[in-house]
């Protein structure tokens, strides 16, 4: 057995010391920078302090934004889990031959850029677009809604670039649940929605709980839909900590931005991932 | 840096009085077959820059120039970043005249040496620094459309009249001029925008819509959006050019100057390169190319631009009147508490 380890471990290297210098290095130095005090003009002066994390927590402006990240991923989350479980279910149980092709059809939007997807849905909201339009032409409205630059409108989009990745998820575990089973509860005189909720949801959950993190995690991090879509009243975590890299050149706020984020992120998908775990295993 | 060294609105204009002056350049240096890397915004000014610079003035001189594109705060950043480094990775960058006056301040600029520019006495004095050579210049004014706006603004005032409520349009990459067209109409001036908030906060009140870049403003200028906003000239230029219907005028307040330089690394690894590069961007032929295509006015005196092109790019002696030159120090010093206010309470 020995040897085997040895050359699992051998194989394990490079993947490893990819993820040492790809990720935990970079994220060390972030860490540490974070650390330092701005000054205008030199970009950071050496320092150790937790001032950026302190202006960050004191500052409403600042937790207004993590907020609105927070609330703005979890509706996109539980949207993209209501639209994309259906949708799942049916791909996942259909006989048809077209099935491949389904499943193209779900995957398509992933081969288009979020930025070209952005500018599709600019097309659909502006106060000229297509909404606003269809709209006055069936003389629901005299005047153009204000769509574009709007909370709804970020999450229209976030939902959309997501959903499909929802959608995948949970369709190769659904196709993983033996249909015999739903036909047993069934049988036993089980409705529907019995069936759903006592079967197929507990069997399904590894799948709910990979999709939900793996869509929140994209939304808490979006940047180019909030940028198009939200215009430049609407902040969220993302296009803040490129601010303060690139506009301002405020490197430690920035990286201390860059640790909120990623803590807030981790945090939530921890304890969502307990919560769900303990409350499906009894 | 010395103040006579400082752009003055009575040097600028005297500057432009003696445009005239006959070329006194010396023969263009011939250089051996090497690589460059400047650094520059991308987009038009890029291509431009190849088009009118590169391809015909240094390639035939064997200079083959790489383009590092970014914003000029990455780019910025990316020069302090390196300054501990004998060899940095760029050899001249493209930086607004603000940008180069805070590289400046972080001591990372090579002092310019004019004799090797053999353009450089053409130069218009207020675009001669120590540490930077003026590009291309123009200044901000107001664009509205006629059609939206009447009778014509004369004031930065005007943006706030009640009448134009809901027809101003802000965009957010430029808050710093927006800071200082509200100072110059509160009392605040060049070196202290801070009466602006004030006067900026009473618009909130009228309406205005917001956009995120310059394209978006021109998009919504186009569809009839808004009809006013606050602009360099040359882009207004731009704009007409790709049938927004704008019109500028130069407010009476004070024409603000923007100037984009150009400026040395200390650690540019080719500096004998960047200085080719800075003569050839002189040549009166790439400055009329920058002039027609992108409305910017050139630098050197000895570019002349057709009559209908100056006409509609430049400014009247009047307008030079009222030329006013930005204090960069301020800007650079309060940038990161302005664009934090602008965030935080202006956009709030």
């Amino acid at each position: 057995m020995q040897p085997r380890r040895s050359v699992a471990g051998a194989l394990l290297g490079p993947a490893t010391l990819a993820v040492v210098l790809g990720l935990v290095v970079p994220l060390a130095i972030l860490f540490r920078y974070s650390l330092n005090r701005f000054v205008p003009g030199r970009l950071m002066v050496e320092a150790l302090t937790f001032e950026n994390y302190v202006k960050f927590f004191t500052d409403p402006y600042y937790v207004a934004v993590l907020v609105r990240t927070l609330r703005v991923s979890g509706v996109c989350m539980v949207l993209c889990l209501v639209m994309g479980f259906p949708l799942a279910y049916a791909l996942a149980r259909t006989r048809s031959r077209w099935k491949s092709g389904l499943v193209m059809l779900v995957v398509l939007p992933l081969f288009v850029g979020n930025a070209v997807r952005a500018a599709g849905w600019m097309v659909m909201f502006g106060s000229r677009g297509v909404l606003n339009t269809l709209l006055g032409v069936v003389g629901l409205i005299d005047r153009p809604l204000q769509l574009m630059y709007t909370e709804a409108a970020v999450i229209v989009g976030i939902t959309a670039v997501n959903l499909p990745f929802m959608v995948l998820t949970l369709e190769s575990v659904i196709e993983g649940i033996d249909p015999a089973i739903e036909e047993a509860a069934a049988s036993l005189g089980a409705r529907p929605l019995q069936v759903f909720r006592r079967v197929i949801l507990p069997l399904a959950m590894p799948g709910v709980l990979a999709g939900t993190i793996l869509v929140f995690i994209l939304g808490m991090n979006a940047y180019a839909t909030p940028i198009l879509l939200g215009g430049p009243r609407f902040q969220m975590m993302g296009p803040l900590v490129y601010g303060q890299f690139a506009g301002l050149n405020n490197w430690p706020f920035g990286a201390a931005l860059s640790f909120v984020l990623m803590a807030a992120t981790l945090t939530l998908s921890a304890a969502s991932n307990l919560l769900i775990q303990r409350r499906y295993r009894r | 840096m010395s103040k006579s060294n400082d752009l003055t609105r009575r040097r600028f204009v005297k500057s432009l009085a003696g445009a005239g002056v006959a070329t006194l350049g010396r023969p263009g240096r011939s250089t051996a077959a090497e690589k460059m890397v400047l650094g520059t915004w991308g987009g038009d000014y890029s291509k431009l820059l190849t088009q009118n610079v590169e391809t015909p003035i240094l390639g035939p001189k064997g200079i083959e120039v790489v383009h590092d594109i970014a914003n000029d705060s990455p780019r910025k950043a990316k020069v302090i970043a390196e300054q501990r480094l004998p060899r940095g990775t760029t050899d001249l960058q493209a930086l607004s005249a603000a940008g180069s006056r805070e590289m400046f301040n972080a001591g990372v600029l090579e002092t310019i040496d004019y004799t090797k520019i053999s353009n450089a006495p053409n130069l218009l004095a207020p675009m001669k620094t120590p540490y930077s050579v003026g590009h291309i210049y123009s200044g901000q004014v107001i664009l509205y459309n006629p059609a939206m706006i009447s009778p014509a603004p004369t004031s930065y005032n005007d943006l706030w009249d009640p009448k134009h409520t809901g027809k101003v349009g802000i965009i957010d990459i430029q808050y710093v001029g927006m800071l200082e067209a509200a100072a110059l109409v509160s009392g605040g001036n060049m070196e202290n925008f801070e009466p602006g908030k004030a006067k900026l906060m009473e618009l909130r009140k009228l309406n205005f819509k917001m956009y995120p870049t310059n394209e978006t403003m021109a998009q919504a200028l186009k569809t009839g959006e808004v009809g006013m906003c606050v602009m360099w000239k040359a882009r207004g230029v731009m704009w007409q050019n790709a049938g927004v219907p704008v019109q500028a005028v130069a407010p009476k307040e004070g024409v603000v100057l923007y100037v984009s330089d150009f400026v040395i690394p200390k650690n540019a690894p080719n500096k004998t390169a960047a200085y080719a590069y800075l003569d050839a961007m002189l040549a009166p032929s790439a400055q009329i190319g920058f002039a027609e295509t992108m409305g910017y006015n050139p630098t050197v005196s000895n570019a002349k631009v057709p009559d209908a092109v100056a006409k509609r790019i430049g400014f009247t002696k009047e307008e030079q009147a009222r030329l006013l030159a930005p204090n960069y120090d301020y800007i650079a010093k309060n940038d990161s508490q302005l664009k934090e206010w602008w965030d935080k309470i202006f956009k709030a």
